[in-house]
């Protein structure tokens, strides 16, 4: 199992389009995948459920822990760390 | 048979229509409604599975369909939906559900429901919008569970319905969407926002409709036909001869209105003698901007901060609010500066981390800027956050504070603007140059005192609404005070005129930013009042323009002398209404 915590810096965090492709990416790993809002205290969610991930509430600024359990879990932290670093699809600020 | 049944409700979009209804029955499926039957054979946890990859499918056509006309935002709002639809955490709880009563559509029903209460109960507002959409899934799961087709209008129809969902609205081909009267929603509904888009009339929250319309389809003909003015907020079931005249009328006007507006909309606002005033909107939320700027809005004249407050358990972070101001700063810039007005909030709105005690008149009580005696805290958080989104734009920002009443408000509210800088550069942090910062005058004391508040502020802006149910002692709510609600009454305009005297002493702009500037007759007596800008909603701007377009100078001061010398607000608006009748 891999983990990984990771600062929300896009403007409107892990929110409606920012999710979908957060959900997308985690959906192309065999490996069971979760993340979880470590600022508000949530359960960690399944990281391939849009709806989950919506309702971890993880907006910016908040810090989120990301695992992977399974074969492919080494690949699948390193692209969605990535994913997060580069904004989720959205622009960074500052 | 009944004649002609006239209905008002509020105008959402703009525009005329004329046509058959078409029906739509929004509610959900009743828990112990008929029960969905699975194919013969099926097993619940394959029927369920089965469906939702077919709504998927659906929900994916449609974006790649709205996708394809250039709608792109809609179209995001149904790649969403697709996801929800094949949510591992809504299927598994449905066939959990399923599995326990044996009804698939229902157990689909109360999953989605159940994770659209999770959302809704986010302290979040954009997340909190999207139950809605969950529930819109579950619904569309449903129905293909139970082999339901939705009845599409077979001809150019006008939607008449409770609230008309995004999936819906999308399914209806081009063109036999006429227009959209609506019973509940509000302006902000998706129905509206696709209304705008689509250049059809919509109006919401249209007491009585329902009934009227399906009284008549129960009773008489099998098509029942409705007229709809969606500028008023004005269905007529069954018009007749007489009314559908006086529609089509309205219609042709509209569009020589929209042709000349248009036309008018590249040239900043003038009179027909070439005296500029400047016109810029009224916003509720950064979302609004667009609209705003679409209209040829010179700026914003009033940005209410309330969305920031509202709906939620913890007042918003310093953080957030730099977030929702910035966005707005930038998208005017510096050429178009924009007022934030500070909360504007007391103890008729539901706000439970402020602990308001409840009062007997909210309106009269301790609210906004009077909040800020007992409790500088959210006054002071607004304002730094103001200052630091100013710095983040780099333009100067502009503030105005509602609710005040006396020249302690004012030095009261210019310790907490210089107290807020004075932290956030203790702390080094960066903050706008400087704070252009004026008040709200909607009380009559601050009418009174004009001269004296002047001499304090940067500028005055007006707010017409309460001021005129505070001179005239009369309710904005209460429908039996109409009489006394219209704000060109000659007794408001004498306080007009008394406010933009003492900003002028003082050499200070007064803006309005109450409904009556985006009324065109309004528009014209408040300019021929002095008043330097005129602020309103986006949707209003075209037609101030064209008004003040056709009148001189002279005529609106003539205009204004006469208003004060009248005794009600019927004869200022005959006066008005004289002027922009149009030269046959």
């Amino acid at each position: 199992m891999r983990a990984d915590d990771i600062e929300v810096r896009n403007p409107s965090g892990l929110h409606a389009r920012p999710a979908a492709l957060f959900v997308k990416t985690a959906a192309r790993f065999t490996s069971a995948i979760t993340v979880q809002n470590l600022t508000t205290g949530s359960a960690a969610a399944n990281a391939k459920s849009i709806l989950a991930v919506m309702g971890s509430g993880a907006g910016r600024g908040h810090m989120v822990r990301l695992t992977a359990d399974g074969p492919d879990e080494e690949q699948a932290i390193t692209v969605l760390h990535d994913l997060f670093a580069s904004g989720l699809g959205e622009e960074l600020e500052g | 048979m009944t004649g002609s049944v006239r209905l008002t409700g509020v105008a959402g979009a703009p525009g005329i229509a004329i046509g058959p209804v078409w029906r739509f029955d929004a509610a959900e499926p009743e828990p112990g409604a008929a029960a969905s039957r699975p194919l013969s054979g099926q097993r619940p946890a394959d029927a369920i599975e089965a469906a939702a990859a077919e709504t998927a499918r659906q929900l994916d056509s449609l974006a790649g369909r709205l996708r394809d006309l250039g709608r792109e935002q809609e179209s995001a709002i149904f790649d969403a939906q697709s996801m929800m639809a094949l949510d591992p955490g809504l299927v598994e709880d449905a066939i959990r559900r399923a599995g326990e009563t044996g009804d698939p559509a229902e157990a689909v029903r109360a999953a989605a429901a159940a994770a659209a209460e999770l959302l809704a109960s986010l302290d979040d507002e954009i997340l909190s919008a999207r139950a809605a959409d969950v529930r819109d899934v579950g619904a569309r799961i449903c129905r293909v569970l139970r082999g339901e087709v939705l009845d599409l209008p077979a001809v150019p129809s006008i939607a008449v319905c409770d609230d008309l969902p995004p999936s819906v609205t999308a399914e209806i081909p081009p063109g036999f969407l006429l227009g959209i009267a609506l019973a509940g929603g509000s302006r902000t509904a998706h129905a509206v926002i696709l209304a705008r888009s689509l250049g059809i009339p919509a109006i919401v929250g249209i007491d009585g409709l329902i009934a009227a319309v399906d009284g008549r389809s129960a009773s008489s003909a099998p098509l029942v036909t409705i007229a709809m003015d969606g500028e008023r907020g004005e269905v007529v079931v069954d018009p007749g001869a007489s009314v559908t005249t006086e529609y089509r009328e309205r219609e042709a006007d509209l569009a020589t209105r929209r042709a000349t507006a248009a036309g008018l909309r590249d040239r900043p606002a003038a009179t027909a003698d070439g005296e500029r005033i400047l016109l810029v909107a009224n916003i509720g939320t950064p979302d609004d901007a667009p609209r705003a700027l679409a209209a040829r809005a010179e700026g914003v004249g009033l940005f209410r901060t309330e969305f920031l407050f509202m709906s939620r358990q913890t007042p918003p972070t310093e953080t957030e609010q730099v977030d929702a101001y910035r966005r707005v700063l930038e998208a005017f810039g510096p050429e178009r500066p924009v007022v934030i007005r500070l909360a504007d909030i007391g103890g008729d709105k539901a706000i439970p981390y402020l602990r308001l005690a409840p009062e007997q008149n909210p309106f009269l009580g301790v609210r906004a800027i009077r909040l800020a005696y007992a409790d500088p805290d959210l006054l002071l958080t607004q304002l730094r956050a103001i200052w630091r989104a100013g710095a983040a734009a780099n333009v100067i920002p502009h503030v105005m504070a509602p609710m005040v009443a006396t020249v302690a408000d004012v030095e009261l509210l210019m310790s907490l603007r210089d107290r807020a800088r004075d932290t956030l550069v203790g702390k080094g942090l960066p903050v706008a140059e400087r704070m252009v910062t004026g008040i709200m005058i909607e009380v009559p004391s601050a009418a009174f005192l004009a001269p004296e508040l002047a001499r304090r502020v940067d500028f005055f802006s007006i707010g017409t609404n309460d001021l005129t149910q505070y001179v005239l002692a009369a309710d904005r709510g209460n429908a039996a005070l109409a009489g006394l609600q219209d704000a060109l009454h000659p007794a408001v305009l004498r306080a007009i005129a008394g406010i933009v005297a003492g900003a002028d002493s003082a050499g200070i702009p007064v803006a309005v930013c109450g409904e009556l500037a985006g009324d065109p007759a309004g528009a014209l007596v408040l300019t021929g009042l002095g008043v330097d800008e005129l602020s309103a909603d986006a949707g209003s701007l075209d037609g101030v323009r064209a008004a003040l377009a056709r009148v001189t100078r002279p005529q609106l001061d003539e205009l204004a002398r006469s208003a004060l010398d009248a005794f009600d607000a019927e004869t200022v608006r005959e006066m008005a209404g004289a002027l922009l009748a149009p030269a046959r």
